[in-house]
């Protein structure tokens, strides 16, 4: 009878025990996601797809960049690579005959938003202003060096 | 025909803005010269705001694109002011549009303006041999791209490029801008004979 009652009271013990301290014995897992294939796109201004292209990966770990593969886009413009397991973040440079673009990719923050432009009419716009002001500076310094020499 | 940023060598950057920079000071000091700089001030905003705006008139050429220049057309109607125009439209086409790159701005007007002052050349010397005056334009605004293309080529095979592979390619992309351009100038040279042969580099007295 007594011996049943610390038996009783031990597995009261064991059971709390087990209870409150579950993930102490468990073994650490670990998961790392893979994204199968990246799909880049590039475009000369006006939109015609850069076909045939040289593209150049760089992937970008703990801040070293280092190449990772090279290629051609096809006729859209289209290239695609796997990434590597456990590197989130590229560089990929596409040029073609003087013409050069990169873009930083990043699975773990997200895609990058294009920083906001300027309509393409307000851009033209900004360029007259330029130029008038130019021509306003010019045209300063010519009125004051005709004032001087008279 | 914009140089973007990262293609170049930095060698190339430098000898690009080094040349650039002597020929905007012996271009400025040539025209201060031959004629009142004021006068020109009108004439060279304008046409730095055309060939500025020229750029975005695009043509899709497999398996490229290509866009007017103009700069057959500066040559003929700025002479040697064409040189700081193209310098100051190609800047604000870096600032505004990302047109080409901060970095090669020196070797991109050295592409296009020195094509500009040989355009100007032939003019001149085509005016004088009695070449109509149509025929002369056309001549030297298609040319001028093509000089451009050389031009082109030559900076590109600094990275690498095979120079007769990269001439070929963008030499036959660029026909028909040659095409366009010869055909703008010889216009725009016509138009100007009838209305206002002063903007053009001839004498009346002939």
């Amino acid at each position: 009878m007594r011996i049943s009652k610390t038996l009783n009271f031990m597995l009261l013990v064991l059971v709390l025990c087990t209870t409150l301290m579950p993930v102490a014995s468990a073994h650490r897992v670990y998961l790392l996601e893979q994204i199968n294939e990246v799909q880049i796109k590039s475009w000369y201004g006006g939109g015609t797809a850069m076909a045939d292209a040289d593209v150049e990966i760089y992937s970008i770990k703990d801040g070293q960049e280092e190449l990772y593969l090279e290629g051609k886009t096809d006729s859209e413009g289209m290239f695609y690579f796997t990434p590597k397991l456990g590197v989130s973040k590229y560089r990929a440079v596409v040029s073609a005959t003087g013409h050069s673009t990169d873009k930083v990719i990043d699975f773990a923050g997200g895609m990058q938003q294009e920083e906001a432009e300027l309509p393409l009419a307000m851009r033209i716009f900004a360029g007259f202003g330029y130029l008038i002001g130019l021509a306003g500076i010019a045209m300063y310094l010519a009125a004051r060096k005709l004032k001087n020499e008279h | 025909m914009h140089i973007s940023d990262g293609v170049l060598s930095s060698s190339v950057i430098i000898v690009g803005f080094v040349i650039t920079l002597v020929l905007l000071m012996i271009t400025l000091r040539c025209s201060m010269k031959q004629s009142d700089v004021k006068e020109q001030i009108p004439k060279l905003s304008v046409m730095a705001g055309a060939f500025f705006v020229a750029s975005l008139i695009h043509i899709p050429v497999p398996p490229t694109s290509v866009h007017l220049i103009l700069n057959g057309l500066m040559g003929v109607v700025l002479g040697v002011l064409s040189y700081p125009a193209i310098f100051i439209g190609l800047t604000l086409q870096a600032v505004l549009f990302q047109h080409g790159g901060f970095t090669t701005i020196g070797i991109n007007t050295m592409n296009m303006g020195i094509p500009a002052l040989l355009a100007y050349g032939i003019f001149k010397i085509g005016y004088q041999k009695g070449i109509p005056l149509v025929l002369i334009g056309a001549i030297s605004g298609g040319l001028a791209v093509f000089i451009s293309v050389i031009f082109l080529a030559m900076s590109l095979i600094t990275t690498g490029e095979e120079f007769i592979d990269i001439a070929r390619l963008i030499a036959i992309t660029h026909v028909p801008i040659v095409i366009i351009e010869a055909i703008v100038t010889g216009s725009v040279v016509a138009f100007l004979a009838k209305v206002k042969p002063e903007l053009l580099p001839i004498d009346m007295e002939r």
